[in-house]
C-alpha cells in the first residue's frame, strides 16, 4: 500500500516536473525592446 | 525661511537643491540631533546659512518641508495651526488620507498643505500631467517605481509589497493582496526591465484626486523573488543608507485625434533625488508664492504650476525620457 502512495507521488512529481521544464525551456521568452527605445526629453514643454 | 524636517536622505537633497535655488536660509531639525549637525556643517557656507533648530522653531519658517519617516499627519498639523505651510513627502496612503482631511485646517491658517511631493506619489502626479497635456482626454494611468530612497523608505518598501493594494477600475476602489498582479515593465537605462507587482501605494488616490476624470490607476513596484517571499516578515537585514539606481515609470492611455494611444514617460535617477527635488522646488514654488491657494493639493492638480514645476525639476538634474516607437 504504501509502496503503491510513493509511486504515484513519484509519478506525480515527475510529470510536474516535465511539464514545468517544457514550459521553462520552450516557453516564448521576453527578448530585448526591438520595437523603441528611450529618448532623453531635453525640453519638458516641447514634448 | 525654509525648514527641513528630518535630515536623512531625502533631507539632504531638499537642502542641496534649495541652495541650489538660492535658498539662503533653511533651519533644519532632526529627532536626531547630531545628523541635522552634519548636514548644516556640510552645506553651510559663504552666503548660505543652515541653521539646526528645535521642533517648535520650525514654526517661525514661511514652509517647512518634511522629510522623516511617516506618520506626518502630526508636524503637519502643528505647523499648520501656527500658519506655517507644509511639503509632505509621505508616501504611506493613511499618512497620506489624513493629511487630505487637514485641508480645511489649512484654509482656514491661510496655508498651503501640499501631500505627496515625493518620486512616487509627487513626480509620478507631475508627469501623468505633464503627458496628458498631449492627449485629448485621457483615461488610464499605471505607475510602475523601483528603487529605495533612504532606510525609512526602503522599509516603506517592505511594507508596501506585504499589504493591500489599492486602484481605481471602472468606477470603484479595487483593493488586491500587494505582491500580485506580475507586469513586466521596462525602464530606461541602467535600471532596465523589471518584473513589477502591486503594491501598497498612495499614488492611485492622489493621482486620481487630480484627474477626477481617470476610469483605471494602478501603482506598482519592483520586486525580486526574495522581496515577495520575505515581505511578511519584518525585516531581518537592515536596510542600506541609500538604495542604489531607481527609476518611476508612468503610462497614460488616452485618446487623441480620434486614435486610441498609449505613452510612457520615466525617470531613471536615485529615488531619494528625485524625491529631494520634487519636495524643494514644491516648496520654492509657495516661497515664491506660485502656489499660493490655501488647503490641501496634490502635484498634477490643476491648481498647481505643473509645468514650472518639472522645469525646475529638470532644471535641478533629473533627466525625463519618453518612450519612442521604432
Amino acid at each position: 500500500m504504501a509502496v503503491k502512495f510513493i509511486r504515484r507521488v513519484l509519478l506525480a512529481v515527475s510529470v510536474a516536473s516535465a511539464v514545468a521544464g517544457v514550459i521553462r525551456f520552450k516557453g516564448k521568452g521576453v527578448g530585448a525592446i526591438k520595437q523603441g527605445g528611450w529618448r532623453k526629453v531635453t525640453d519638458p514643454k516641447q514634448n | 525661511m525654509i525648514g527641513i524636517g528630518g535630515a536623512g536622505v531625502v533631507g539632504s537633497r531638499v537642502a542641496e537643491t534649495l541652495r541650489l535655488f538660492s535658498h539662503q536660509q533653511i533651519c533644519v531639525y532632526d529627532t536626531e540631533q547630531i545628523i541635522a549637525q552634519r548636514l548644516a556643517g556640510r552645506l553651510s557656507g559663504g552666503e548660505y546659512q543652515i541653521s539646526v533648530v528645535d521642533r517648535n522653531a520650525m514654526k517661525s519658517a514661511k514652509v517647512v518641508v518634511l522629510c522623516g519617516p511617516s506618520p506626518h499627519f502630526s508636524i503637519a498639523k502643528e505647523l499648520l495651526d501656527a500658519s506655517v505651510s507644509v511639503v509632505s513627502t509621505s508616501d504611506d496612503i493613511a499618512d497620506c488620507l489624513n493629511l487630505l482631511t487637514l485641508s480645511q485646517l489649512a484654509i482656514e491658517n491661510k496655508a498651503v498643505l501640499i501631500v505627496g511631493a515625493a518620486s512616487s506619489p509627487g513626480m509620478s502626479g507631475l508627469l501623468v500631467r505633464h503627458l496628458a497635456e498631449s492627449f485629448d482626454s485621457i483615461d488610464e494611468v499605471h505607475v510602475a517605481l523601483h528603487g529605495t530612497g533612504g532606510p525609512a523608505c526602503a522599509r516603506q518598501h517592505h511594507r508596501a509589497l506585504s499589504g493591500q493594494s489599492i486602484g481605481w477600475h471602472d468606477g470603484e476602489w479595487l483593493r488586491r493582496p500587494a505582491g500580485s498582479g506580475r507586469e513586466l515593465c521596462w525602464f530606461p537605462e541602467p535600471v532596465g526591465a523589471y518584473d513589477c507587482y502591486r503594491g501598497e501605494l498612495p499614488d492611485p488616490l492622489l493621482i486620481k484626486r487630480a484627474f477626477p476624470e481617470l476610469e483605471r490607476v494602478t501603482g506598482r513596484v519592483t520586486a525580486t523573488r526574495r522581496d515577495r517571499v520575505f515581505s511578511r516578515v519584518p525585516m531581518m537585514i537592515p536596510p542600506q543608507a541609500e538604495g542604489g539606481m531607481g527609476g518611476l515609470r508612468v503610462e497614460v492611455r488616452g485618446m487623441k485625434s480620434g486614435a486610441r494611444l498609449v505613452d510612457v514617460i520615466a525617470v531613471a535617477e536615485r529615488v531619494g533625488q528625485v524625491a529631494g527635488v520634487v519636495a524643494a522646488s514644491t516648496a520654492h514654488a509657495i516661497v515664491t508664492n506660485k502656489i499660493d491657494k490655501p488647503g490641501a493639493h496634490v502635484l498634477g492638480d490643476k491648481s498647481m504650476p505643473n509645468s514650472w514645476l518639472v522645469s525646475q525639476i529638470c532644471g535641478a538634474g533629473i533627466n525625463l525620457h519618453s518612450f519612442v516607437r521604432a
